[in-house]
């Protein structure tokens, strides 16, 4: 089988990812200030650096060509993530941005709250209801490595869906079927929808969590770009037996001081006034970070 | 070399499987096995062709869940193991992994209805209602084990998800003779034909409502038995067409809920297509949690044993008493 030459877009830097992140965050606000109705705004922004790095350099994929077979899966476990997912995937050349924005969450879009396959091909699995991207993952996995095919089978979990006991079973089925080109990132955010994580589920010690099922841990900062394209970089042979998480410390609604750890925006819509603040506290943050 | 079988043997509707199974498995190098620590029967295909047989252990959800991530690449899953346990611990990982994106998974599963003795925690009486709510869901469920052979290799094709019902499944009679009736997903069988009233059945209860009908047949009632074994898509052709044919009479017999099974899928034609009826009794499981006991004696307990399905027969065909 002659295949097809994937990863169409050249390596690009760690600062020209992290330019594309900012980007990302920028186009997602530029939504919510669109759409009248909630978006997960909090956990969208904890995602963003993260799918900026997979999607503009971790994943061997291609736009103009989404069945190649030898494409990296990417299954997206938190589901509420889509716009941000949806926007990452427009940057990458999937969709047209313009066309999110102007029917996002409207009759008949392809694009809403949780992402539908049947309704945009575009994406790899429906998902939405927590704790289901893993075991899709697996099962993607094991028909991969059947067909001795080497590419990635990659999944996106928050730290609070970990809770669902679908993702201890499926951490047990991927380390007892070996597969070394499974590979999950937890954005660990530390917060649920109602609270703060730790106030009411015990999850550390965490990393050790998925130690004791057989992983290969890897702790990054999620926001910090370098961090990730290492770990992106240093993942094991995809024929290896020992499946990777990679658990990214991150802050729900990064980028927006106002946003940040704040409860009040696990989901939300901006009115003109608020979308002119959060960008400007995107904006100082920026800044800040440069300096 | 398929085997043939003859009316009224035992057989081993597992077995049929874990034969069909490993049979479909040579021509079809497509088709996966996965089962929740429920592969006894399972042995040959997962001895011949490993690599397509995963056991997850006592993990139906993940057994689901990886189900569909492989039908995602293109593959014909079989998941295959306790059917109170698939179709409840695992029902969300059905509704939203398998049948919004209308995989073609196929659950196939033993311990439907009041079978088994293992007590309220192992029958899978709701099953059906909750399969035949899912949007995508093909819903069957066999009494006969050679058909489930037939039925599991004419899901081969199939788009879509399906559900196999069966009882038990170690011993189970032999109901057809091969080549007798035409087998096609979606069509009822009359499995005996007669003019007085309609009792409609599936999976295990079949057996039970032949024998109703032949005990009535001494008294000159002549009773018409299909077996309906696909639930949904349901045929509502032949259920109208019963209608008219044994008098407007029907009772409703089977191993699950009084409501929400069968009888509720025939009950629901009945309205939507405005057939007028004579008589319509259901005959199944009350709202109880049943106990333990062999499955005959079960039955009778709750009030859909031989005794009561012939009891039933009779009333449909009373002559109605003038009223005063």
């Amino acid at each position: 089988m002659t295949q097809t030459v994937l990863d169409t877009e050249p390596d690009h830097s760690v600062e020209e990812l992290e330019d594309l992140a900012y980007e990302l965050r920028r186009l997602l606000l530029n939504l919510c200030g669109t759409y009248e109705g909630a978006v997960h705004i909090g956990g969208d922004l904890s995602v963003a650096d993260i799918l900026t790095a997979l999607f503009h350099r971790g994943l061997r994929i291609d736009p103009n060509d989404i069945r190649n077979p030898a494409r990296d899966r990417f299954v997206l476990s938190k589901g509420h993530a889509a716009v941000c997912m949806y926007i990452a995937m427009a940057m990458r050349g999937f969709f047209d941005y313009d066309d999110i924005v102007a029917t996002y969450g409207q009759l008949d879009s392809a694009y809403g709250m949780h992402p539908c396959k049947v309704q945009l091909p575009g994406v790899e699995a429906s998902t939405g209801s927590l704790g289901h991207g893993l075991p899709l993952a697996v099962g993607m996995a094991l028909s991969a490595r059947h067909r001795r095919e080497t590419h990635r089978v990659v999944t996106l979990m928050g730290d609070g869906e970990t809770g669902e006991g679908s993702v201890w079973e499926a951490a047990m089925a991927g380390r007892s079927q070996k597969l070394g080109n499974l590979v999950a990132f937890i954005d660990r955010n530390r917060q649920l929808m109602t609270s703060f994580a730790e106030e009411r589920v015990m999850f550390e010690p965490y990393p050790d969590k998925w130690r004791a099922f057989g992983w290969n841990v890897v702790e990054v900062d999620g926001h910090d770009m370098r961090q990730l394209v290492d770990a992106i970089d240093a993942l094991p042979d995809p024929t290896s037996d020992v499946p990777t998480v990679i658990i990214c410390e991150t802050v729900k609604g990064k980028g927006v001081d106002f946003m940040e750890r704040n409860l009040a925006w696990h989901a939300g819509s901006l009115g003109a006034q608020d979308l002119e603040r959060a960008m400007a506290a995107l904006e100082a943050s920026r800044n800040k970070e440069a300096h | 070399m398929p085997v043939t079988f003859t009316f009224g043997e035992m057989l081993s509707a597992r077995s049929v499987i874990g034969s069909t199974l490993a049979e479909l498995g040579a021509t079809h190098d497509n088709l996966w096995v996965i089962t929740p620590d429920i592969g006894a029967t399972l042995v040959e295909f997962r001895d011949t062709y490993p690599d397509r047989f995963v056991d997850v252990g006592l993990a139906e959800q993940v057994s689901v869940g990886i189900a569909a991530g492989l039908a995602y690449d293109g593959n014909i899953p079989v998941v295959s193991g306790m059917l109170p346990f698939l179709s409840m611990r695992a029902l969300e990982q059905v509704r939203t992994d398998v049948c919004y994106p209308n995989l073609p998974v196929k659950i196939i599963g033993t311990h439907g209805g009041l079978v088994g003795n293992g007590g309220s925690t192992h029958y899978a009486v709701e099953d059906l209602s909750l399969m035949c709510s899912l949007t995508n869901m093909t819903v069957t469920s066999i009494g006969d084990p050679v058909m489930v052979g037939e039925v599991i290799r004419q899901s081969m094709d199939m788009q879509g998800p399906i559900y196999i019902r069966l009882a038990v499944g170690k011993k189970d009679m032999v109901l057809y003779e091969p080549g007798q009736h035409e087998i096609r997903i979606g069509k009822g069988i009359v499995a005996r034909d007669g003019s007085d009233v309609t009792l409609f059945t599936h999976g295990t209860t079949v057996a039970q409502a032949l024998t109703a009908a032949e005990q009535l047949a001494d008294d000159g009632i002549s009773v018409r038995v299909v077996d309906m074994w696909t639930l949904k898509p349901i045929d509502a052709d032949l259920i109208e067409r019963c209608a008219s044919e044994t008098g407007g009479r029907f009772v409703v017999l089977e191993d699950h809920l009084a409501y929400g099974g069968l009888a509720t899928r025939v009950a629901d034609v009945v309205a939507d297509r405005g057939i007028a009826l004579t008589s319509f009794e259901r005959l199944g499981i009350p709202q109880v949690y049943a106990g333990f006991g062999e499955d005959e004696q079960l039955r009778d307990k709750h009030g859909y044993g031989l005794t009561a399905t012939v009891d039933a027969l009779r009333r449909a065909v009373a002559p109605v008493p003038a009223t005063a």
